[in-house]
C-alpha cells in the first residue's frame, strides 16, 4: 500500500478491522434498506392516491407512525420488543436494523410518491384510459414514468439519509462500521497487552465521518443537479 | 388476544417516574438544541442570503459537512473525540447532547432561513433602505420578519427532527433522556414489549401533538400578504362574473 508510510503504526490494523468486520454489515443493511424503501414506498404512495377510505386509512397510519417515531425507537421495537411478544419473532440484529430502516424510509418515500403522482394532470390518466389501459397499466406505463421525474431528486437525497442512518444499527448490537470503530477506539485505550493506552478516538471517528461524507456528498449533489434538470 | 394479555400495565405505572424523568431531560435537551439551531440558522442563513464575504463560504462548508455525515458519528466525535489531547474538552453528556443537536439543526436551519430570506422581494429591502434604515436595521425590520415567516414551515420540521434525534443521543453517550431511561429499565427488568411500546406511544404523542399545534400556529403566522393576494384574486373573479 503506497499510503502505508503516511499513516501512523496503529492505524493499519484498525482500519483493516473496520473495513473487514464493519463494512460488510453496513453494506448489507444499506443494500436491503435502499431496495426495500424504494419498492414499498412507491407502491404504498401510489395506492394512497386511490380515494377509497379502507385502503387509505391503514396506509396513512403506516406513514404517520413510522415517520413520527424516532428511528432508534423503531429499531428497539423490532430487535428487542418483537421477540418477546407471543409471536416470538426473532431476527438477526442486522436484519432487524434493515427492516426498521425500511419502515422509516418507505414511509418517507410513500409521502413523496403521493405528491408526485397527484401532480400529474388528470388528462394524462384520462388519455391513458381512453387508449384502453387499466388502472395498473395506466400507472405503470403513463403516470409513474412522469411522476418519476419529480420523485427522483427527493429519492436520491433520501438514499443518502438511509445510508447515514445505517449507523443506528450499532446501537442494537450490529458490528457495523461505527461499532467496529468504537471497538477499536476502546481497544487502543486499554492497557497492554490488549491495547496501547493511546487515545485515537478523534482520528478514528473523524475517519468514519469522512467515509460517510464521501458517499453522501456526491448523492446530495446529484439530487440538487436532478432537481434543477428534471423538476 | 394473548399478545395484549401478556402486557403488564401495572409495571409501566409503577415505573412512571422513570419515564417522566426521561421525558423531562428529552424536552430540556431538545429545547436548548432547538434554541441553538434557531440562532445558528438565522445568523448563517442571513450570511448566506446576503453573501457576506468569508462567513458565507464557511457556512456553506459547515452545512455540507453536517448534512452529509451521520448525527450518531457526530455525537461520538463531540463526546469522545474532543475529550482527547490535544483538545481535552471534556463535556458532560448533557452539554455534548444539546451541542450536537444545535449544530446539526443549525445546518439544516441555515438552508431553511437562507431560502426564506432570499424569497423576500428586493424592492422590500429597497423600501427599507429608502426609509433611512441601515443594512442591519433593514434586515431586522424587513427581511427577518418576512423571510422568517416564509422559512417557518421548513424550520419547524427541522425542530421536530431535532427532538426525534435526541432519542439516539441518549443510548449513544448515556444521556438519561427518555429512550436511554427506557433502555436502562429494560436491561434490569427484561420487559421489552411493555417498555418499548410505551416509549413509542409517548414519542408519537409528543410528535403528533407538536405537529398539530405547529400547523395551527402556521395558519396564524402565515403572511397576511398571501391572504390578501388570495382575496384580491377572488374579488377580481367576482367582478369578472
Amino acid at each position: 500500500m503506497p499510503l502505508a508510510g503516511l499513516l501512523p503504526d496503529w492505524a493499519g490494523p484498525v482500519f483493516h478491522y473496520i473495513l473487514e468486520t464493519g463494512l460488510p454489515f453496513t453494506l448489507k443493511i444499506a443494500g436491503v434498506a435502499v431496495v426495500g424503501t424504494v419498492v414499498i414506498g412507491i407502491a404504498l404512495g401510489t395506492l394512497l392516491t386511490i380515494r377509497f377510505l379502507p385502503l387509505r386509512a391503514p396506509i396513512r397510519l403506516y406513514i404517520e407512525v413510522w415517520r413520527g417515531l424516532p428511528l432508534i425507537v423503531t429499531l428497539f421495537l423490532i430487535v428487542y420488543a418483537l421477540p418477546q411478544t407471543t409471536f416470538h419473532v426473532t431476527f438477526q440484529p442486522w436484519v432487524g436494523a434493515a427492516i426498521g430502516l425500511t419502515l422509516w424510509g418507505s414511509a418517507q418515500v410513500a409521502e413523496a410518491t403521493r405528491g408526485a403522482v397527484e401532480s400529474i394532470p388528470r388528462e394524462q390518466h384520462e388519455a391513458a384510459a381512453a387508449l384502453g389501459f387499466g388502472w395498473l397499466g395506466r400507472h405503470v406505463f403513463v403516470v409513474l414514468p412522469q411522476a418519476g421525474r419529480r420523485l427522483l431528486p427527493p429519492l436520491v437525497s433520501l438514499m443518502a439519509n438511509v445510508i447515514q442512518n445505517t449507523t443506528l444499527a450499532s446501537l442494537v448490537g450490529v458490528t457495523d462500521i461505527l461499532f467496529a470503530a468504537k471497538q477499536q477506539v476502546e481497544r487502543l485505550a486499554a492497557p497492554p497487552p490488549a491495547g496501547q493506552l493511546e487515545q485515537h478516538g478523534f482520528a478514528i471517528y473523524g475517519a468514519v465521518l469522512v467515509f460517510f461524507f464521501l458517499i453522501s456528498f456526491p448523492l446530495t449533489r446529484l439530487a440538487a443537479f436532478l432537481e434543477r434538470r428534471l423538476v | 388476544m394473548s399478545l395484549i394479555a401478556s402486557f403488564e400495565w401495572s409495571f409501566i405505572w409503577e415505573n412512571r417516574g422513570v419515564f417522566l424523568d426521561g421525558l423531562w431531560v428529552t424536552l430540556k435537551v431538545s429545547a436548548i438544541g432547538i434554541a441553538g439551531a434557531f440562532v445558528i440558522g438565522v445568523v448563517l442563513g442571513a450570511a448566506r442570503a446576503h453573501r457576506i464575504p468569508v462567513l458565507s463560504p464557511l457556512a456553506a462548508v459547515y452545512v455540507e459537512v453536517i448534512r452529509n455525515t451521520p448525527i450518531l458519528v457526530q455525537v461520538f466525535f463531540v463526546y469522545f473525540g474532543l475529550s482527547e489531547p490535544p483538545f481535552n474538552i471534556r463535556l458532560t453528556a448533557f452539554t455534548a447532547g444539546w451541542l450536537t443537536l444545535a449544530v446539526w439543526g443549525g445546518a439544516f436551519n441555515t438552508e431553511n432561513f437562507r431560502a426564506g430570506f432570499e424569497a423576500v422581494p428586493y424592492r422590500y429591502r429597497e423600501a427599507g433602505l429608502a426609509l433611512g434604515f441601515g443594512r442591519l436595521m433593514t434586515f431586522l425590520n424587513v427581511t427577518l420578519p418576512i423571510g422568517g415567516r416564509i422559512a417557518l414551515p421548513s424550520s419547524i420540521n427541522t425542530y421536530i427532527s431535532v427532538l426525534k434525534n435526541s432519542a439516539l443521543i441518549g443510548p449513544a453517550i448515556s444521556l438519561p433522556e427518555l429512550t436511554y431511561q427506557a433502555y436502562s429499565l429494560e436491561s434490569v427488568s427484561f420487559r421489552a414489549t411493555e417498555i418499548y411500546f410505551t416509549l413509542a406511544v409517548i414519542y408519537l404523542a409528543v410528535v403528533w401533538v407538536l405537529s398539530g399545534l405547529i400547523r395551527a400556529l402556521e395558519a396564524r403566522l402565515a403572511l397576511p400578504e398571501a391572504k390578501r393576494v388570495r382575496t384580491r384574486r377572488q374579488q377580481r373573479l367576482r367582478e369578472a362574473v
